[in-house]
């Protein structure tokens, strides 16, 4: 059969189950008395094997038939893994997602998997017999033989393993049903032996195969896991998980479960990134359209056309909020590869880190999550590598022996806040502070590094690869690269370190990159316009008392000095002599704050950030352009680049 | 462009001269659009224009090709959407009019660059037309440097 339309499908798939074993691994890793991980493994490993065999992926099955043989033993006999096996399951399971994505390239001749198998083999004839007859005698209850029959924790034990009726209605406009009902076997097999499928896999692939299907399942798993196993194949409409003859309900009944809401579940289905993005460029066009609908509406003082104005306008909104929901991602996406990451770096550096996880389920717009993968790549290989000591250090320094490292998403307002904290030594300002005044980064009598200075510092590209014996060699490095991609997505980096104690990287970023509200400020005849994600406040210019601080017009505001920005000069806008009472609007980010002084303030909307090619000397103040509603374009001003 | 062959050129008047572009190279012909400007950048870049909800940025055709100013208070003309470094963008070049679209035998363009007043390296031949000159552009050398990000 040909299943190259399904290879797509079976990569995120494949994906998903290797990340979680990566997971599992880690748990297991941390705790190797505890079988509790084994279970969840070998499921991951059986899908994957059982999903590459129907692809004819050779080279994955074998790899995965291997890893699942060695997970079987201790599966059956619970007994504790060496470090050894588990260092081998990570490389194995490395091995197989190596595999996994050159079979769906098409290159699996490059696979070169015979001494990962070998190993395999030769673990699994060690543990067998180590543990000869295959049982330990702890274990309350002998395990059953094969075929194997995993069973959730606290489910009916006593359920004997027979075959169950098990049907499964698709959805009726999902596409590709072959595939998909395909899935649904595969699905069914990583539970437990699948027999008697009607109707039969050739006939599931004709044309006519309407989306139902039904098949024995051997498994002692609980109905509902069953239900919720066969349900994560997406676009599963109905799963009756049956006795010896029970007929499934009507058609009827089961339209009738889809309006009483009950297959929210499966409602998941994978889309097309690009589809998602033209999805959005639409939506951007629409909102244009929308306000340009609305002024002529406003012109035109017809009630009619008044009222269709306000309808497309609230269909749009609504239309808009939809799309950016269907763009939010969690952020266990990005960080679920983390952990694996920070393991193998502490090994590497001969550490001892505990690694913790927080707000995985917070989330951002797809397109901003793919660009962190970088960032938060070198800012956690920063805190292991520099921030966190080795054991003997953190015993002088009356620490525990292992460090931590916390990696944490937080909801704010409009924003969300990614932080890298570690508890290790902490940055040493007096170094730092040397090389800041050589560099003229701070005045040469300046006696203290505030955070926001020593950021900027370390920020400076190649800080630290001229001294690469202080105790922040590298850092530089990563805090440039983080600190330049925060600024492309419109987001900024804050930095807290405190010596001994540990240093924290907070990044605040957008939810979404797409739409923003800005207020938009006249100068001359030009409109600028200014996320309000950084506007504080606004005050006017001559009613706040102007001075001069370092050679810099100022305001003083509470007490605080805010350096003044003259936009009309700044921009070189020509024409008319400014008004005398002028606004200011009072920009803030990561802690430094301007004053934006403009010449008008023409309201506040929503905007559609676009990107433009900036031609050579375009002043670097800008992170993109948007379409009014009257079809011209404006400039949106970064906050960054003015502060 | 081939020596052999029919080739479609698209004429316009800047300044004094009458210019061509390859049709080819043509994506769109509008009408004069008031563009934003980008604070900074070249002289010649005269903004930004919206053209159905894409941002398209702008080369002001006399400030280029080294005309005089047209008088104040001039605003028609057209801007002609080209296509530029292998077709990845496309940008906006205003002309004071577009004046024809034609088919020539390329052996009858001259290969000859060297004009008074006119950049050698912009012009790809010289062609004629009911006895008036017309210099066939480079549109590529012409508007890369200035839109060099």
């Amino acid at each position: 059969m040909d299943l190259s339309q399904y290879a797509e499908l079976f990569l995120a798939e494949a994906r998903e189950h290797l990340s979680a074993c990566n997971q599992l691994l880690l748990e297991w890793e941390r705790n190797p008395t505890n079988p509790g991980p084994v279970g969840g493994l070998f499921r991951a490993v059986h899908t994957v094997k059982g999903m590459a065999a129907t692809m004819g992926y050779a080279g994955v099955t074998d790899v995965a038939h291997r890893i699942e043989s060695l997970l079987d033993l201790f599966r059956r006999n619970a007994h504790p893994a060496s470090e050894e096996v588990i260092q081998l399951l990570f490389r194995a399971r490395d091995a197989l997602h190596q595999a996994v994505e050159l079979s769906v390239e098409g290159r699996e001749r490059e696979l070169a998997l015979a001494e990962i198998i070998a190993e395999l083999d030769d673990a699994a004839g060690r543990v067998a017999s180590a543990a000869p007859g295959g049982r330990v005698s702890s274990l309350p209850t002998p395990t059953p033989p094969t075929p194997p029959t995993p069973q959730a924790p606290g489910g009916p034990a006593a359920a004997p393993a027979q075959g169950r009726l098990v049907r499964v209605v698709l959805r009726p406009e999902a596409p590709l049903k072959g595939g998909r009902a395909l899935l649904v076997l595969r699905k069914a097999q990583s539970l437990g032996a699948v027999y008697g499928v009607t109707p039969s896999p050739p006939e599931l692939e004709a044309d006519d195969f309407d989306g139902s299907l039904a098949f024995r399942l051997e498994s002692s798993a609980p109905a509902e896991q069953v239900e919720a196993t066969l349900r994560a194949a997406g676009d599963v409409e109905q799963v009756t998980v049956g006795g010896a003859e029970v007929p499934g309900p009507p058609r009827e009944a089961a339209s009738g479960a889809v309006e009483a809401g009950e297959v929210v579940r499966s409602r998941h289905t994978r889309v097309d990134r690009r589809r998602l993005d033209a999805l959005m460029d639409l939506i951007g066009e629409l909102v244009t359209a929308r306000g340009r609908l609305s002024e002529l509406a406003a012109e035109r003082r017809d009630p009619a056309v008044d009222d269709v104005a306000i309808q497309i306008s609230r269909l749009s909104s609504d239309l808009q909020t939809e799309i950016i929901q269907a763009r939010m991602t969690p952020v266990w996406q990005l960080f679920d590869r983390f952990p694996r990451l920070i393991r193998d770096l502490a090994r590497e550096l001969g550490k001892q880190v505990a690694f913790r996880v927080e707000g995985k389920e917070i989330e951002l717009d797809r397109a901003i999550l793919d660009e962190l993968g970088d960032p938060l790549l070198h800012l956690l290989r920063n805190a292991v590598d520099h921030g966190i000591e080795t054991a003997a250090e953190r015993r002088r320094q009356g620490k525990g022996p292992e460090g931590e490292v916390v990696l944490a998403a937080v909801r704010e307002h409009s924003s969300v806040a990614i932080s890298v904290a570690d508890d290790g030594r902490g940055i040493d300002r007096t170094r730092i502070l040397e090389r800041a005044r050589r560099d003229g980064v701070v005045e040469a009598r300046a006696e203290a590094l505030s955070d926001d200075q020593l950021l900027r510092v370390l920020a400076r590209p190649g800080f630290s690869t001229a001294e690469r014996v202080t105790s922040v060699s590298g850092r530089g490095v990563g805090v440039d690269v983080a600190l330049t991609r925060m600024r492309a997505l419109g987001g900024s980096i804050e930095l807290h370190s405190e010596l001994g104690k540990g240093s924290t990287f907070v990044l605040r970023l957008p939810v979404t990159l797409a739409i923003v509200r800005a207020l938009i400020a006249g100068v001359g005849r030009e409109r600028y316009a200014l996320p309000l994600t950084y506007v504080s406040e606004t005050v006017e210019l001559g009613t706040a008392a102007t001075t001069t601080v370092e050679g810099r017009e100022a305001i003083v505001l509470r007490d605080r000095v805010v350096p003044l920005v003259h936009l009309r000069e700044l921009l070189g806008v020509a024409g008319e002599i400014p008004p005398a009472r002028r606004p200011i609007i009072v920009v803030e980010m990561g802690g430094r704050r301007a004053g934006v002084v403009v010449d008008g303030m023409l309201g506040q909307q929503e905007i559609v950030v676009k990107s433009f090619d900036a031609p050579q000397g375009t002043l670097p103040v800008f992170s993109g352009a948007t379409i009014m509603g009257d079809g011209i374009p404006a400039l949106i001003l970064d906050a960054g680049g003015l502060l | 462009m081939s020596d052999a062959g029919i080739v479609r050129l698209l004429l316009f008047r800047v300044g004094g001269l009458t210019w061509a572009a390859e049709a080819t190279m043509v994506r769109e012909i509008l009408p004069r659009l008031e563009p934003t400007r980008i604070p900074g950048a070249p002289r010649a870049v005269a903004g930004l224009i919206n053209v159905r909800g894409t941002l398209v940025t702008v080369v002001e055709g006399w400030r280029a090709l080294r005309q005089p100013e047209p008088p104040a208070g001039t605003q028609s003309g057209s801007t002609v959407l080209l296509q530029v470094s292998r077709g990845r963008k496309v940008v906006g070049f205003t002309v004071d009019e577009v004046t024809d679209l034609v088919s020539v035998d390329g052996a009858a363009l001259d290969r000859r660059q060297a004009l008074p007043g006119v950049d050698p390296s912009l012009v790809q031949a010289v062609g004629r037309r009911a006895g008036q000159l017309f210099v066939v552009l480079n549109t590529d050398a012409l508007l890369t440097p200035i839109l060099a990000s």
